[in-house]
C-alpha cells in the first residue's frame, strides 16, 4: 500500500437546503488511479470542486501531504501540486497547442511584469528546454503536427488528447478528471486508459470522476462509490457487485458488463 | 502644419489605444473607464505645472513644476485611480457587469469634475500649457510643433516595442490564458484577480502618459473634451486595427482618425446645420464597426500567437 496523498474527512456542502455533499471521508494514495463513482447528484463534482478550491465547504478537512487545503484559492491549491479537469476540456482556444502545453509547465517566476519586460531574451533561453519537452509531450499525444494551431481548431477527440498533453507537462503530485470519457470514441478511449494509468505508473495519484463502468473497473486500483452526498463503499471494483447498498444506489443496473 | 497636427493626435491616441488593447484585447475586459484615465492624466499634467488659478477661475494645486515631472506624477495618479476602480470591478465582476461598473464609475468622475468647481474649474476646464520650453529649446512655434510630434511619435516607438515584447512574453500568454479560460487559468496556478489587475494598471499607465501628452498637445482640458463618445473611436480603432495585436492596434488608430477623421472634414456641411459633419462622423464610425464585425472580425492584422520551430529539425509525431 502506498502513502496517503490525499485525505479527506467529514467535509459537508450544503447549497440552500440541499446536502451536496454529508460528512464524506476518504483517502487517495500516491501512485494509484481512484475511481469516484456514483448515480447522477451523488455529489462526486461538488467534491470535486471543493478539493481544487472551487467551492468552499461548511466543515470538514481536506489534506494534501498533510498541508490543509480549505480555505485556499483554486490557484493556491494548484500550486501545491494538484491538477484538474472540467466535464468539457478546457483550452486556451485563441492561444496555440504549443502555448497551452507551455502555460501548463508553470513558470510562474517567468510571468512577473518586469521580468517579462527586461529579461526578455534570458527568458527565451532558459525555455529552450522547457519547449523540447514539451515538443516530446506532443509527440506522445499526437499533437505534435498541430503545435502552431490555435487550439480552438482542435477535433473535441484532440481537445480532449490536449487536456491530457497539459497534465503531463504540469507534472502534478495529484489529479482529478471529471469524466475523461465523456463524448470519447473507443480507441480514443484506449489511448486515455493507458495515459490514466501511465500517469499512476509515474507516482502520481489519480481521482477519476466516470460514469462509464468499464472504462472505471479496468483503469482503477479503487473506488470510491457516492450516493446522495454519502460515501457508500470504498475498495477494490471487483467487490461492489455484491454490495447490496451500491447495487441499490444503481438501482439495480447491470455492474457486470459482459 | 495640419497634417504635423494630426499625426501628433493619432500618436497620442495610438498611445492611449496600446493601453486600453492590454485591458480589452490581452485581458478581455470591456473597460469603460479608459478615457477617464487619459482625462486625469491631462487635468493633472496642467495643475501641476501651469501654476496658481487667477480667480475667478479655481483648481487644486497650482504647483510650477517642470512638464515632465508633472507627467510623471500625473501618471501616478491615474495609476492610483485605475488600482482604486480595478480593485472593484475586476475582482469577481465580468463581462456586461464589468462595464457597467467601469461606466458607473467614469460617469461619477466625469460629474464631480464638472460640477464641483474647485477640483478642476468644472466645465470651464484647465488651460494654459503652451509649448512648455519653447523658449528653453529656442524653437519657432512650428518648431515646436513639429518637435513635439516627433517626441509623440517616439514615445510610441517605445511603446509599441515594450508592448511587443511583453505580448510575446510569459506573461502576455498568461494574460491571454486567463482571458481564454479563467477557470482553467486558475485551475494552471494562475491567481485571476492579481493577473488581471497587472494588465489593468499597465494599459492605465500608459492612458495616463496619453493624457499628459494630450495636454501639451491642445494645451486646455475641459469635460467636453472626453465624453463617451471618444473611446467609442478608440474601440473602433482597435477593431479594425486587429484586438489583441499591438501592430494593428496602432494601423487601427491611423486608419481611424487619419482615415475617417479627417477625410469626413471635407464633406459638404450646410451653413445652417454646423452639427452635421461630427454627427455623420459617428455614423460612420457605428457602420464601420458593424461592417468589421461582419467581414472581418480578427481585424486587419489578427492576434497573432508566437510559432513554434524545432531548433534540429526534427519532426513528426512518434504515435
Amino acid at each position: 500500500m502506498s502513502t496517503t496523498l490525499l485525505e479527506i474527512e467529514g467535509l459537508t456542502k450544503s447549497f440552500g437546503g440541499l446536502v451536496a455533499v454529508r460528512d464524506c471521508s476518504f483517502t487517495i494514495p500516491g501512485g494509484q488511479v481512484t475511481g469516484l463513482i456514483g448515480p447522477n447528484g451523488a455529489g462526486k463534482s461538488t467534491v470535486v470542486d471543493l478539493v481544487s478550491g472551487f467551492g468552499q465547504p461548511d466543515s470538514g478537512s481536506i489534506r494534501l501531504a498533510g498541508e490543509q487545503l480549505i480555505g485556499r484559492r483554486p490557484d493556491a491549491i494548484s500550486r501545491l501540486g494538484l491538477i484538474r479537469t472540467f466535464q468539457t476540456p478546457r483550452e486556451w482556444p485563441n492561444l496555440t497547442v504549443m502555448d497551452n502545453v507551455m502555460l501548463a509547465r508553470r513558470r510562474f517566476a517567468d510571468e512577473s511584469l518586469w521580468r517579462s519586460a527586461t529579461r526578455a531574451r534570458r527568458i527565451r533561453r532558459s525555455e529552450a528546454a522547457d519547449r523540447a519537452t514539451v515538443r516530446d509531450i506532443l509527440r506522445r499525444f499526437g499533437l505534435y503536427e498541430l503545435r502552431n494551431e490555435r487550439a480552438a481548431r482542435l477535433s473535441g477527440g484532440q481537445k480532449r488528447l490536449l487536456e491530457f498533453a497539459r497534465i503531463a507537462a504540469a507534472e502534478p503530485r495529484l489529479i482529478i478528471l471529471d469524466e475523461p470519457m465523456g463524448g470519447v470514441n473507443p480507441v480514443l478511449g484506449t489511448r486515455i486508459g493507458e495515459a490514466v494509468t501511465q500517469f499512476a505508473a509515474e507516482g502520481r495519484a489519480v481521482i477519476v470522476v466516470e460514469h462509464n463502468l468499464p472504462f472505471i473497473e479496468k483503469t482503477s486500483d479503487q473506488v470510491v462509490v457516492m450516493d446522495l452526498g454519502e460515501v457508500i463503499a470504498t475498495g477494490p471494483f471487483a467487490g461492489l457487485r455484491d454490495n447490496p447498498r451500491v447495487v441499490d444506489a444503481y438501482l439495480g443496473m447491470d455492474m457486470s458488463h459482459e | 502644419m495640419y497634417w504635423v497636427s494630426i499625426v501628433t493626435e493619432a500618436g497620442v491616441f495610438a498611445i492611449l489605444a496600446l493601453g486600453l488593447d492590454l485591458v480589452w484585447g490581452w485581458c478581455g475586459d470591456f473597460d469603460l473607464a479608459f478615457y477617464g484615465y487619459l482625462a486625469l492624466g491631462s487635468y493633472m499634467t496642467f495643475v501641476l505645472s501651469i501654476g496658481k488659478p487667477t480667480p475667478p477661475v479655481q483648481y487644486i494645486l497650482g504647483w510650477r513644476l517642470p512638464v515632465l515631472l508633472a507627467m510623471v506624477i500625473a501618471d501616478l495618479a491615474v495609476v492610483l485611480l485605475a488600482a482604486i476602480i480595478g480593485a472593484i470591478a475586476l475582482r469577481n465582476l465580468r463581462e456586461i457587469y464589468f462595464a457597467v461598473t467601469t461606466l458607473g464609475a467614469v460617469s461619477a468622475l466625469y460629474l464631480i469634475v464638472e460640477n464641483y468647481t474647485p477640483l478642476f474649474d468644472g466645465y470651464n476646464g484647465v488651460y494654459g500649457l503652451i509649448n512648455p520650453g519653447q523658449a528653453a529649446l529656442n524653437l519657432t512655434y512650428n518648431g515646436y510643433r513639429i518637435l513635439f510630434a516627433v517626441v509623440v511619435l517616439g514615445l510610441l516607438l517605445l511603446a509599441y516595442l515594450l508592448v511587443q515584447r511583453l505580448s510575446r512574453s510569459p506573461f502576455g500568454r498568461m494574460l491571454r490564458a486567463v482571458r481564454d479560460d479563467e477557470r482553467a487559468a486558475a485551475a494552471y496556478g494562475r491567481a485571476v484577480f492579481w493577473a488581471k489587475y497587472r494588465g489593468y494598471l499597465f494599459g492605465a499607465a500608459l492612458a495616463g502618459l496619453a493624457g499628459g501628452l494630450f495636454a501639451i498637445f491642445i494645451s486646455a482640458f475641459n469635460p467636453s473634451a472626453w465624453t463617451p463618445q471618444e473611446l467609442l473611436v478608440i474601440y473602433a480603432a482597435i477593431l479594425v486595427g486587429g484586438r489583441g495585436n499591438p501592430r494593428g492596434v496602432i494601423a487601427g488608430v491611423f486608419v481611424v482618425y487619419i482615415g475617417f477623421i479627417e477625410l469626413t472634414r471635407y464633406l459638404p456641411a450646410p451653413a445652417s446645420r454646423p452639427e452635421f459633419g461630427p454627427g455623420l462622423r459617428q455614423v460612420l464610425i457605428g457602420l464601420l464597426i458593424i461592417l468589421m464585425l461582419r467581414f472581418r472580425p480578427e481585424g486587419i492584422f489578427r492576434e497573432r500567437p508566437g510559432a513554434d520551430h524545432e531548433p534540429k529539425g526534427r519532426a513528426g509525431d512518434t504515435v
